[in-house]
């Protein structure tokens, strides 16, 4: 199991579009891949599941990956929530 | 007599055609379907999923490379990674489990997630359980061997309480007539296709739409709001005499179409076209219009889940400044506010939208939403005579901010070496007292004022044009708004700048003596309007205008003025 934790920093939050691109990414991977959240855990290949927590500018996620391929999954999310999914 | 009902029309036209109910229901397949086993009811629906899935990718593909159907073509995209998802996959699995039947676990499962987002706050989820029944609803037809609806010979008329966007989506533009709503939204997705595809619309019908059955006869008028359903031959004939009136006043306004808009006297007077879309300017031009007044670049903002980047804004201005020929085209920049949110843009809902953080007042704080849509008008000013025209101005200082981002869009696009022009007029649209008042002011620093009278008649006179009850006080002829109006021509004309008007007023011929009286330069209005104001323009000298102008500055009241014009013109 790996795990990180970040904050969202875009300032439109986890909206539809990065919903969009954050379950494409991490469906990529064969582990399982969850988001915690607002004392909430999610599976992070859900776009329906994703958009429903509301994620806006500044909420804590934590990113979870359980499986062959963790870290590479966790290091890319990670990296598609620190680039602001290519946002301001 | 037929039955009529009445609801809000929101896109003009009179249509005629059979009913074809959308929002279809399966009650009646769902009682009759026998289930199997849990295991082989799971199997069925995963099959159900995987095509429709298919069926949509391949619907995406025949979009690909058209961009009028680029809005279409999001919301499948959209529709096909909700009927993928894996989180209604599993709900699927387990109510199949508690229902035993796939069909009606399909559904309930989407049911109860659309029920999450209709009571999340944000009015942009709460749209989207429309979709996720689409998209259950699309699974179950799908199990229960349900055929899309078949057309035949004739036009339909879609009516639904909801009607799912694919369903109109998937049929083809000369097969629908019109399309009739129960809800009342006209931001839904399928009021947005509806318009692309200019079909007659009416919607808030409310519950009086389960009087209109399938395969009913029906007229509907997109002006008016009304329904006549099951209409008799009296009916269609008093209709047919409308659709026959309206074509011969068309083919009358047709042999206006070339001729200049002057006074006897030889004044000329600009007539323009209101467009929402690049994918408008030619209609526009078959009524001949002279340019485009108002391009409301909402448009290009609506409909869509992200913000539209430069180069996406940049194609669509560039082909109406295009389609302008060399005539002006006014792009007005983003005028939105709370009462019609964009999912993007995070506005929180407001007491009083109107009053509140809208059009430049966001612009100004957003500018990463402003300085794309600058470089992208300044851009497509290379390809003909474009202006920057600025919603909402207060005053001095916004304008002045706003001059301050158009050196910086400037600065930029000279520094990615992206071609631009310098001759982008910047003006402002009168829609505020405020600006009215302080025109002597304004005219210092802008190049043109373009009046918003929709606007400038609600808040001047505190009467919200939408409300029934006090609908009687709205009157663009009350004395203290031709005052505001004659004070910023007057304005325009002592700055040697231009002032025109693109508001609903703009369209009255009434109105348009006064204001040629006033000394206006241009009038935009949409471009059905064209042909009755260039024939009143054209009968009338501006001397003969002025003295009526004179006449009606004097009087107390709107509905004097009203009448004495109806009454000397």
């Amino acid at each position: 199991m790996t795990e990180e934790t970040l904050t969202i920093e875009n300032k439109t939050g986890i909206h539809a579009r990065p919903a969009s691109i954050f379950v494409q990414t991490a469906s990529k991977f064969k582990s399982k891949v969850q988001i915690k959240a607002k004392g909430k855990t999610v599976d992070a290949k859900s776009i329906l599941m994703i958009m429903s927590m509301g994620l806006v500018k500044g909420t804590e996620i934590t990113i979870c990956a359980d499986g062959p391929d963790e870290a590479d999954a966790v290091a890319a999310l990670k990296e598609l929530v620190e680039s602001k999914f290519g946002e301001e | 007599m037929a039955e009529k009902i009445t609801g809000k029309g929101v896109i003009h036209g009179i249509a005629t055609g059979k009913i074809m109910l959308a929002g279809q229901n399966l009650d009646g397949y769902l009682v009759n379907y026998k289930p199997l086993d849990a295991t082989t009811e799971k199997e069925k629906a995963q099959k159900a999923i995987e095509t429709v899935a298919e069926n949509l990718q391949k619907n995406i593909e025949t979009f690909q490379g058209k961009e009028e159907m680029a809005a279409q073509a999001a919301i499948m995209e959209a529709h096909r990674m909700m009927v993928q998802d894996p989180a209604l996959g599993e709900a699927i699995v387990s109510m199949v489990e508690e229902v035993g039947s796939a069909p009606h676990a399909v559904l309930k499962a989407a049911e109860a997630q659309a029920k999450v987002f209709e009571q999340m706050e944000d009015e942009y989820f709460a749209a989207r359980a429309v979709d996720l029944r689409d998209v259950g609803k699309r699974i179950a037809k799908c199990i229960l061997g349900v055929k899309e609806p078949e057309i035949g010979e004739g036009k339909v008329i879609l009516c639904g309480h909801e009607i799912e966007p694919s369903v109109i989506a998937g049929l083809p533009t000369d097969k629908i007539a019109g399309v009739i709503l129960g809800a009342g939204s006209t931001t839904a997705h399928a009021v947005i296709i509806a318009k692309a595809r200019a079909l007659p619309t009416i919607v808030g019908v409310g519950d009086a739409i389960s009087q209109i059955a399938d395969g009913d006869d029906v007229i509907i008028d997109g002006e008016q709001g009304d329904i006549l359903i099951r209409p008799t031959e009296t009916d269609r004939a008093s209709y047919n005499e409308k659709i026959k009136q309206q074509e011969e006043l068309k083919a009358h306004y047709a042999t206006l179409k070339d001729l200049p808009t002057v006074t006897t006297d030889g004044i000329r007077v600009e007539l323009m076209a209101n467009i929402g879309s690049h994918m408008d300017v030619d209609n526009a031009k078959s009524y001949g219009c002279e340019g485009v007044g108002l391009f409301r670049s909402e448009f290009v903002f609506m409909g869509r889940e992200d913000i539209p980047n430069e180069e996406e804004q940049f194609k669509a201005y560039k082909e109406a400044v295009e389609k302008c020929e060399g005539n002006l085209c006014v792009i007005r920049t983003m005028d939105i506010g709370g009462d019609k949110p964009l999912p993007y843009l995070n506005i929180p809902p407001e007491e009083n939208p109107f009053l509140g953080y809208r059009a430049v007042r966001i612009s100004l704080k957003r500018k990463d939403l402003f300085l794309p849509q600058l470089k992208a008008i300044l851009r497509a000013g290379v390809y003909g005579k474009a202006a920057i025209m600025v919603p909402m101005v207060i005053n001095v200082a916004e304008f002045k901010k706003v001059k301050e981002y158009i050196e910086e869009a400037k600065m930029e696009l000279a520094h990615e070496g992206k071609k631009y022009s310098d001759n982008v007029q910047v003006g402002i649209m009168v829609e505020t007292p405020a600006a009215a008042v302080m025109t002597p002011v304004l005219a210092k620093y802008v190049d043109f004022f373009s009046i918003g009278t929709n606007d400038l008649v609600q808040y001047t006179l505190a009467v919200d044009r939408g409300n029934s009850s006090i609908a009687y006080l709205y009157n663009h002829f009350n004395p203290a708004v031709l005052t505001l109006i004659q004070r910023t021509i007057t304005s325009a004309r002592e700055n040697g700048i231009w002032a025109g008007m693109c508001g609903e007023m703009a369209s009255d011929p009434y109105a348009a003596v006064l204001l040629l009286g006033m000394g206006i330069s241009e009038l935009s209005m949409s471009a059905p309007s064209i042909p009755r104001v260039k024939e009143k323009i054209r009968s009338i000298s501006s001397i003969k205008a002025k003295e009526i102008l004179a006449d009606v500055m004097k009087m107390e009241d709107g509905d004097e003025v009203k009448a004495y014009l109806h009454k000397v013109l």
